[in-house]
């Protein structure tokens, strides 16, 4: 990806995020899509933080960051998966982060990533297991949600956290907790 | 590359939290037969709790604590009509539960209750709501009045001129004894039609006939046993699959958390990965072998002297008492008639005698029979018999010994089981009148019907259809599809007018020259049953729209309670069964409320497993109504049968329980021996043969060939039966948009596919049984027999589905997801039933794949995942 389309990524709205799936290198265009604005407003508030850089990740080795707050339900994993994914940054569309704690019951997800799937579980304690190329969809397992991602983006060579796609678990509001 | 949009649901990242004066209801799942207990809470759109303890219903501080059962995920949460004004609903796991699902843990299923309730916002909003008669080719609204008018107009004629038999009816067993109260009264009481079909099977009957016959009550053990268990033998099921809380609850957890599991399955699922995990065995047997690996376990165990021979002296009948009738003559017991005088039952040394000399128990042949390794087979039995308390799990049995020469059946802890199954929410208003099946066993004894076959054959004038996709739920789904479209949409006596009886009119022509009418009962429009073929389509109101009742697997009786308004006219099944009732001119079908005939058909209960009886009585004696009572034991709700010990009521943890005192039965209370023994006249289990040869030659015949694959079918967590809920969650969607297909990475290859790739499964070598209701003599009704009376046709099934390669399924084998109704795997299944149960045998259908390019999920990021389901 050219940097001019990094740029054009970095400048993508919430919902421009949320399709952005495909191999395919092509930008959607923002403009004139329905909804945008209030979309734009939503997301306006989650505080935009630096959590990492390109340049120090290595394929299949997470990264503990703390996310949207410095609570123990913040904790996230941001990862390199070496192929690209849905909602992926940097060179290669490859880097995503989300949610360690299950969205099944908030177990505890930190040291199950199994590079070989690109998967995170299975939680040990109902053993749901998610696609981290997919968008953290269930594989297979318990939970009703995906496991929550953490929208990225890559400006130079560092890494930026700007919201949470899907409810973290414990919250009944990912905006109402923070610090 | 362009970019193509695809199913993505957009994720809720807040939700609103139910104020601390918001109402709390008590319910249970709708879905798997673990039951789980849950809460709804509900309170008027326009307020919000907050996140402290005293601010929220939930009286807890957020974010709430890990694993704790009160967080609200957003597919917990709903907004719909209650008495007309729009409520926020959280429906949520019971966090406060000590049975079933222990503080508040819940499956994929449960979770999303909340997105069942009518919400026209959502794709529930798809439900049907108001009655429609198909006039000219369309389904348009009619009134209530005018489809009982009709629906009874056209049965009158039916019943008149062609009898009872050709008015049929295929109807959920499970969806609540109120309902299927209601059913079974109208069926087999005031039509008395032998012409009916639960959703699961061709024709009533035992479920699990290889456990029943040996006098186990599939349900008897309670889920406190899984938990107490140290070894746990599962052939054809991963529980995690299929009963999810009651693995992770219970199976995973319990008493002895580190119980060792032995599974015997084609593909290697993900309770089979986590049982591997923890020093677990896993028998990756060949589709539909699985008699011979029991076989070839047993002759190990009695050649080695490891069988509980305490408990067989004491538990197992001998010959004398085999033949015990207790007045009733010798052999008047149900597994006799079909088992054919004493062919299979037998006394121990028997038996021993049997399987020691039984060439098809030899452990060499076992393993090249069923393709697990001899080693492994010699483990996994070693396993079982060293354990002190062994469990059993099986599925899809039907003439399988099922294994309690290792003490298992009667203690805490040593007990057997299924591993699937529905709700157990059938309560019979009247007996199934076998007398007037058309099918009979060589001998004297009448069988229930086949109501495919007796349908497919064009016996039937009318049908009524109700909460169940009928054709893609039974084999050769696409055959008898062809079948009943020829005497329905393609009939061609199709209603033209709004006139009552002008509509009549045309059905019985209709049915006069031998077609069918059709009425289809349902809350979702049913392809292709409702949506091409009925001439009536009726709405149904379902869980959380009235006050239901009915057990779970360990028999606990909870009350459903009514959580919302029905959509538009729909209305409970019991009212529109009492609607046509009436019509017909049929007495006793005048109820009030939903708890009227929970009282009436208490009585019609009393002698069963699910007797409620003494709860009714209670209630009366206090005063109350019988449904308010057992509202009052919330989510834990009694297990079934109910006692009455000291004027109080008692549950039942467990049946044929030794350990269980009785002391002499009291007022309204029952004491069947099967209480604290097995279920036969003396009270001891029946050893059972069974003989490979008994269907050896079906299997040899389907047995794939050249470049033909076992198409093998069965559940997965995230979807619950035909998908009719499932559909209308879009992250559910999102995970599943379609059919797929497990195949082994050689048999990929092969091929040239890859995971995502659009697959058609197609067998055109389709057996369909036609004729063949009688049996004179012994072997009249095996496959060989019919296939030389030239009952047996060949047909041809398909469907698609989207490529899963992987190496957790056996090569040569694949694997799908049995009911998705537009892709129904059931389509290559053999329309062939088993002689002596009329059960299908489901899991063994072949095809030969063919590659139709990619499809959409192939490169998609958002929608569907090719991750195997055994990561640990």
């Amino acid at each position: 990806m050219t940097q001019e389309a990094q740029n054009d990524k970095f400048c993508l709205s919430r919902r421009a995020f949320l399709l952005s799936g495909g191999t395919a290198a092509g930008i959607v265009a923002v403009t004139g899509i329905p909804g945008l604005v209030d979309a734009a407003l939503q997301t306006a508030t989650y505080p935009r933080r630096k959590i990492g850089q390109v340049s120090k990740l290595k394929v299949d080795v997470p990264l503990v960051v703390q996310y949207p707050g410095k609570d123990p339900n913040s904790m996230a994993y941001l990862v390199k998966l070496g192929k690209s994914a849905g909602g992926g940054v940097g060179p290669k569309g490859d880097i995503v982060a989300f949610s360690t704690l299950c969205s099944h019951m908030g177990g505890p997800l930190i040291g199950t990533y199994k590079g070989k799937h690109k998967v995170l579980g299975p939680c040990p304690f109902h053993l749901t297991t998610f696609d981290l190329s997919r968008h953290g969809l269930v594989v297979a397992g318990q939970a009703t949600e995906s496991l929550p991602q953490v929208r990225l983006e890559v400006k130079g060579d560092d890494i930026y956290a700007t919201g949470v796609m899907g409810l973290i678990y414990g919250y009944h509001d990912n905006l109402a907790i923070q610090g | 590359m362009v970019r193509a949009a695809s199913d993505y649901q957009i994720p809720e990242d807040r939700i609103p939290l139910p104020p601390s004066n918001a109402e709390v209801l008590t319910t249970a799942c709708d879905y798997c037969i673990v039951g789980c207990g849950y809460k709804a809470y509900r309170w008027p759109v326009g307020r919000e709790g907050g996140p402290k303890a005293g601010q929220n219903a939930l009286k807890v501080d957020f974010p709430a604590p890990v694993n704790s059962g009160k967080w609200i995920s957003p597919n917990m949460h709903n907004i719909t009509m209650v008495n007309g004004k729009p409520h926020h609903v959280v429906v949520i796991p019971d966090g406060d539960s000590k049975v079933v699902n222990v503080q508040g843990t819940h499956s994929v299923r449960g979770g999303a209750l909340a997105q069942k309730l009518f919400n026209p916002n959502k794709p529930t909003a798809q439900r049907l709501r108001q009655p429609m008669m198909r006039v000219r080719g369309t389904l348009q609204a009619v009134s209530w009045d005018t489809a009982f008018e009709v629906a009874a107009g056209i049965s009158k004629h039916v019943l008149d001129k062609y009898g009872e038999h050709a008015w049929g009816m295929k109807s959920y067993s499970y969806q609540y004894f109120e309902n299927t109260y209601a059913i079974s009264k109208l069926a087999f009481g005031a039509v008395g039609t032998p012409a009916f079909a639960p959703h699961d099977k061709p024709g009533p009957g035992k479920d699990t006939p290889g456990i029943d016959f040996s006098g186990i009550n599939p349900f008897s053990a309670s889920y406190e046993d899984w938990g107490a268990a140290e070894v746990i033998f599962f052939s054809g099921v991963d529980p995690y699959e299929t009963k999810s809380v009651l693995f992770t609850s219970w199976i995973m957890a319990g008493k002895t958390p580190n119980k060792k599991l032995i599974f015997a399955l084609p593909r290697k699922t993900t309770g089979v990965a986590w049982g591997e995990s923890k020093g677990g065995l896993f028998l990756p047997v060949i589709p539909g072998t699985d008699t011979v690996l029991h076989l070839a376990m047993i002759r190990l165990i009695l050649e080695n002297g490891w069988e509980d021979k305490e408990f067989i002296s004491r538990m197992i009948s001998n010959k004398w008492e085999i033949g015990s009738g207790m007045g009733r003559g010798t052999r008047n017991t149900p597994w006799q008639w079909v088992t054919t005088w004493g062919k299979y039952g037998t006394d121990f040394a028997n038996y021993k005698k049997w399987v020691l000399g039984y060439k098809y128990a030899e452990l060499d042949r076992a393993a090249k029979i069923t393709g697990v390794p001899a080693n492994l087979i010699r483990k996994g039995y070693f396993w079982g018999v060293t354990a002190t308390s062994p469990a059993f799990i099986s599925e899809e049995d039907y003439q399988d010994f099922i294994n309690i020469s290792c003490g298992a059946g009667t203690r805490p802890g040593q007990v057997i089981s299924r591993g699937g199954g529905h709700q157990r929410g059938w309560m019979g208003g009247a007996g199934y009148p076998r007398g007037l099946s058309p099918e009979k066993m060589p001998g004297r004894r009448k069988k229930e019907i086949d109501l495919d076959r007796w349908t497919a054959d064009g016996n039937l004038r009318f049908a009524w259809v109700i909460g169940t996709t009928w054709f893609q739920a039974m084999a050769g789904s696409q055959n008898l599809m062809d079948a009943v479209r020829g005497m329905t949409a393609q009939s061609p006596h199709q209603i033209d007018s709004f006139d009552a009886k002008a509509a009549i009119e045309t059905l019985k022509r209709r049915a006069d020259s031998g077609g069918m009418a059709v009425v289809n009962q349902d809350i979702y429009p049913v392809a292709p049953i409702g949506t091409e073929y009925a001439d009536l389509v009726l709405p149904a109101a379902t869980w959380g729209e009235e006050d239901f009742t009915r057990c779970n697997g360990e028999r606990r009786l909870r009350l459903y309670s009514k959580i919302a308004d029905p959509p538009g006219q729909a209305m409970p099944d019991w009212k529109i069964i009492a609607g046509f009732a009436k019509k017909m001119g049929f007495k006793d079908f005048d109820w009030k409320d939903s708890n009227e005939i929970f009282e009436e058909a208490a009585r019609f209960g009393r002698k069963g497993v699910l007797n409620y009886h003494p709860l009714v009585v209670k209630a009366k004696k206090d005063g109350v109504r019988a449904h308010d009572l057992l509202r009052s034991y919330g989510t834990e709700g009694i297990q079934t049968p109910i006692r009455m010990v000291k004027g109080e009521l008692v549950g039942t943890k467990r049946l044929h329980d030794e350990t269980l005192e009785l002391g002499p039965p009291e007022g309204p209370t029952m004491h069947p021996k099967w209480l604290t023994h097995f279920g036969t006249q003396v009270g001891k289990a029946v050893l059972l043969k069974s003989p490979w040869e008994d269907f050896q030659d079906f299997y040899e015949r389907v047995t794939p060939k050249g470049d033909e694959v076992w198409v093998t079918n069965g559940r997965i967590n995230e979807v619950w039966q035909s998908a009719f809920d499932d559909k209308r969650r879009p992250y559910i969607m999102q995970r599943w948009p379609y059919q797929f297909l497990e195949i082994h990475p050689d048999d990929a290859k092969k091929r040239g596919i890859e995971s995502g790739d659009l697959v058609a499964v197609e067998n055109d070598d389709l057996l369909v049984q036609t004729g063949g209701y009688l049996g004179v003599d012994g072997k009249d009704l095996t496959f060989t027999e019919l296939e030389k009376a030239g009952k047996i046709e060949k047909s041809k099934g398909s469907f698609t589905a989207v490529a899963m390669v992987t190496e957790a399924i056996r090569p040569g084998v694949t694997f799908a997801y049995f009911n998705f109704p537009e892709n129904p795997a059931n389509s290559v299944v053999h329309r062939v039933v088993d002689p002596m149960t009329n059960r299908y045998r489901y899991k063994l259908g072949k095809g030969k794949l063919r590659k139709l390019g990619e499809s959409p999920y192939k490169h998609s990021f958002t929608t569907m995942s090719f991750a195997p389901r055994d990561i640990m």
